[in-house]
């Protein structure tokens, strides 16, 4: 056999197990996205369909006329960013303050704050509810703490991972020789530069936050999930086209805060300025949605069906 | 290198003025004491640096010449001690609002910036107007040689960039102070040559004191007005390079700085120490040493001198070609090696294990009691 035979041969080989490779990774891939996407295109079927096989809107218009189910919606949205805000708000500087100072207690917060995982929620719940202010305990602001320390676990390893990865001591350092107070050299050295982390760890928290059911339903709040329950139990085509709705939500405002973060980055790379403190942008606007929270914690509101205190 | 010089001013930048109407701060460190639990890092240490001065602590991982750095940016607090910028206590000033620069031996540019708008990050804090703090921050840039590369990011630039960079940031603030933390340490031989002496023109251009830190003796003679020599967290010495070198005041600063030889000699009478089989001078000013007593003789390489002999009780173990010079590592009967630097020319009959004859001429470096390490 010629030397050119073989490498010819060898060559066909190869090429044989590239494709075998891309059918592989193609089928694979094609086998998860059916995984996912039949349920829910067999959902969106479900919520669409009318009587003797046609289809029909009719289940989506119903949704956009329950004032009660918006107005969730938006309370939802609102704990969500609001406990978002409050997570980025607490945890970041602990995390800098840990790195920073006593890098002796990093395992044993890494270990605190996998307590809520450990924990029954029921306690988790009754715990905050005990040590919040009074005033609070009919207000959203409740669930939006308590989605803070459930999403915990999660959020604050995604920031200490962040923290950990810069080289803290020496950008604290140059900061402070060049004449820049604590505050700001967090706010523009050190959130610039945790951007990812940070938006990570908001990722986490708002996901939770809309998807969270049991402790809302628990303390007798009306989120999107219980509402989606309620409707549920009610009218199933409803309730799957709201199933349907959420998932989408949920990715829309994910991929909206993904988006406003390569933005951010896109605007430091092109031009060459200084990076205006891209997170802070979304920590205001989260700061903002608390505030805006806070000022509409009234019990009397209408579309919130709350009563904080009969908590078992 | 170029002849234009960048005087900074406060509020505005004068391009190609002298800076020679620039003067510097007094700095002093008194009395400092810093411990980290049973650890002294500085212990009782001194330190004045004269306006314009650019003095260099010299010493051992450990020393506590880092701490010493530090403790003038404000970066650590003292246990007791005081620490003095143009006359004033800064003592219990935070390191913000000491108007120094400063230069760490990591990278240290801020990752999410340019290298413009790090050299303008001080500018900014300090409120000055965008037009300005650009310009400024250009005019630093060009002073350092890196106009080309403002618009780059951290992760583009080279190691030696990014302290140009950073050293630039630090000047940009005007400091009264400037503290370069083994800023060198990190980058290749050629380009820690290259920038050490951009740093000395850069300092004496803007007149500026300078607290340098270094364990690279050579960094640190070449380039400093004095030298100061740490161990154990105080200064042993503090001199012109060639006083450090020359008359050092104890045998750990004659042995950290350079290269000596420690050879068995005894001391004569009439003010000699006989060694290698030969007389020299015992110094004046290390005279107590009474007829007889046995002591250790601190020799530089370049004080001793190879022939060879085929009588010669010693022999050659090594040798190293430097260029212009070669190092020759001799073994001694007394189970001890001796370094000799000799001019190449001179060196070609100096094999490895050939017999030679060793002597040493003029006065010894540094005459101590046998087997003494430290101060």
């Amino acid at each position: 056999m010629t030397v050119a035979l073989r490498v010819q041969q060898r060559g066909k080989r190869a090429r044989r197990g590239f494709h075998l490779g891309r059918a592989a990774r193609t089928s694979i891939l094609a086998l998860a996205g059916a995984y996912f996407l039949v349920p829910l295109l067999a959902s969106a079927r479900y919520a669409l369909e009318g009587p003797h096989g046609s289809y029909t809107l009719a289940a989506v218009t119903a949704l956009l006329h329950d004032s009660v189910l918006l107005q969730s919606l938006v309370t939802s949205l609102e704990i969500a960013l609001g406990a978002a805000a409050i997570t980025l708000a607490l945890l970041t500087p602990t995390s800098v303050w840990v790195n920073l100072r006593v890098p002796g207690l990093r395992r044993s917060m890494e270990g605190l704050t996998l307590v809520p995982l450990v924990v029954p929620v029921v306690v988790v719940v009754l715990g905050i509810y005990g040590a919040f202010p009074s005033e609070l305990v009919a207000s959203p602001v409740l669930l939006a703490f308590e989605y803070v320390v459930l999403a915990m676990p999660y959020s604050y390893r995604a920031i200490d991972g962040g923290v950990q990865s810069l080289d803290l001591h020496t950008l604290v350092d140059a900061g402070r020789s060049l004449g820049g107070s604590w505050a700001q050299v967090f706010c523009r050295v050190l959130v610039p530069n945790l951007r990812s982390s940070l938006l990570g760890a908001a990722f986490i928290t708002v996901a939770y936050s809309l998807g969270e059911f049991a402790m809302a339903n628990l303390l007798s709040f009306t989120t999107f999930p219980t509402e989606l329950y309620q409707i549920g139990t009610e009218q199933v085509s409803e309730a799957t086209a709201v199933s349907v709705f959420a998932l989408l939500l949920t990715f829309g405002v994910l991929l909206a805060l993904s988006v406003l973060g390569k933005r951010s980055r896109r605007t430091s790379g092109v031009a060459g300025r200084p990076v205006e403190d891209p997170l802070a942008g979304v920590a205001a606007d989260l700061a903002a949605e608390v505030e805006a929270v806070l000022g509409r914690a009234d019990p009397g509101r209408p579309g919130i069906v709350h009563d904080g205190r009969s908590v078992p | 290198m170029r002849s234009e010089v960048v005087t900074i001013e406060r509020g505005g930048t004068t391009r190609g003025a002298p800076a020679k109407d620039r003067t510097g701060v007094r700095v002093e460190l008194v009395e400092c004491v810093q411990r980290y639990g049973d650890v002294a890092a500085l212990d009782r240490f001194s330190l004045a640096i004269e306006p314009g001065e650019l003095v260099a602590l010299l010493g051992p991982s450990g020393c506590g010449k880092t701490t010493a750095l530090r403790v003038l940016a404000g970066l650590e607090q003292i246990d007791a001690g005081t620490v003095r910028i143009g006359g004033s206590d800064v003592t219990a000033v935070p390191p913000n609002r000491r108007e120094i620069g400063m230069v760490f031996q990591a990278y240290s540019l801020f990752p999410n910036m340019s290298a413009l708008d790090n050299v303008a990050f001080g500018l900014r804090l300090r409120k000055l107007d965008a037009v300005a703090r650009r310009r400024r921050a250009g005019d630093l840039l060009e002073l350092v040689g890196l106009s080309a590369q403002s618009g780059r990011f951290p992760h583009e630039l080279s190691g030696g960039q990014q302290q140009r960079v950073a050293l630039a940031r630090a000047l940009a603030v005007e400091p009264r102070v400037l503290l370069l933390d083994e800023p060198l340490s990190a980058l290749d031989a050629k380009v820690r040559a290259q920038l050490r002496d951009e740093i000395r023109r850069v300092q004496l251009e803007m007149g500026i004191t300078t607290l340098f830190v270094t364990h690279d003796q050579e960094e640190a003679l070449s380039m400093a007005d004095r030298v100061g020599v740490m161990a154990s967290g105080r200064l042993q010495q503090l001199g012109s390079p060639d006083e450090v070198y020359e008359r050092p005041v104890n045998a750990f600063v004659a042995e950290f700085v350079g290269s000596v030889s420690r050879v068995p000699a005894t001391v004569g009478a009439g003010g000699w120490v006989e060694v290698l089989g030969g007389r020299v001078p015992l110094p004046a000013s290390q005279s107590a040493f009474a007829p007889g007593t046995s002591v250790d003789v601190l020799i530089r390489p370049e004080s001793l001198s190879v022939a060879p002999d085929p009588l010669g009780f010693a022999h050659v173990v090594r040798r190293s070609f430097l260029g212009p010079v070669m190092h020759v590592v001799v073994a001694m009967p007394g189970r001890f090696e001796l370094l000799a630097t000799l001019p190449s020319s001179s060196a070609a009959e100096i094999v490895v294990g050939s017999a030679v004859r060793v002597e040493a001429s003029g006065a010894p470096l540094f005459v101590t009691a046998p087997r003494e390490t430290g101060a």
